[in-house]
């Protein structure tokens, strides 16, 4: 991590309350993504884009289908903790190793759920920035990068 | 995605690995060519490309070409995603609603 950044940018950072059980919200969001996830203006193949999955558990493949069963990944389960936070990476359309990172939170609410969303990861990180020198796994130097930046807001 | 330059710009690695040297501070071209394993011209190509997706500049100083780290390049990919996961949760939404919709007339 350098320290000369002059640059900051924000995460985004998303609210929105639903009125559903926690249990439903996050099944919603995350195994029953097809059924919401406006394909045609945001996917790898547009038009061609006929699903997507968000496969539930750690390591799981988040991805969209297209119409002659090519697939396009958007990103990998980094964190799964049904019902109350998931946390995946963000490619669609490039490589994991420029990959960002999306938190998103689930918390009760008087008549539903609040459903936090939280975009991090405007480093982009180098190509041969893989590992640091004490062996960190990319991943969670990575992560943890990011949440320097956040601390440093 | 239909995302946008900036997003494609970054896909490739060497031009990654040049925008975070930009993004650390100015850099002229050789120092950038010297930074990385490719060829002269396939870094001038690069850096077009980042230049194009406006997430450098270049500046003239005499016989050098000095790089800057262009912050609105960044910024517009900010608001690329923030506008994407709008609509997305504006998506989400309308569905959520439905289902609560239909629940409380199922009579649950």
């Amino acid at each position: 991590m350098n320290s000369m950044k002059a640059i900051k940018i924000e995460p985004v950072r998303k609210e929105l309350k639903v009125r559903l059980t926690k249990e439903a919200a996050f099944k919603l969001f995350t195994a029953e993504i097809g059924t919401w996830w406006p394909l045609p203006s945001h996917s790898v193949g547009g038009d061609d884009a006929q699903t997507c999955y968000f496969e539930g558990r750690a390591g799981g493949r988040i991805y969209e289908v297209m119409s002659d069963g090519r697939e396009a990944e958007w990103g990998r389960v980094v964190t799964w903790e049904p019902y109350d936070r998931v946390v995946f990476t963000w490619y669609p359309g490039r490589t994991p190793d420029s990959a960002q990172e999306v938190t998103v939170t689930f918390s009760d609410f008087p008549g539903g759920t609040r459903v936090e969303l939280v975009h991090v990861g405007w480093e982009i990180r180098g190509a041969d920035a893989q590992t640091d020198r004490d062996g960190y796994d990319m991943g969670w130097d990575f992560v943890l990068s990011n949440y320097v930046i956040a601390a440093g807001a | 995605m239909t995302y946008k330059d900036p997003f494609n710009a970054l896909g490739d690695p060497t031009r990654r690995k040049l925008f975070e040297q930009i993004r650390q501070g100015p850099c002229t071209v050789n120092e950038l060519a010297e930074s990385v394993s490719v060829s002269q011209p396939a870094v001038s190509q690069h850096l077009k490309v980042l230049r194009e997706a406006q997430l450098v500049r270049v500046e003239k100083q005499g016989q050098r070409r000095i790089y800057h780290l262009n912050p609105d390049g960044l910024a517009e990919m900010r608001r690329y995603v923030d506008e994407m996961w709008d609509d997305a949760l504006r998506a989400f939404a309308a569905e959520a609603e439905k289902r609560a919709k239909s629940a409380g007339e199922a009579g649950e």
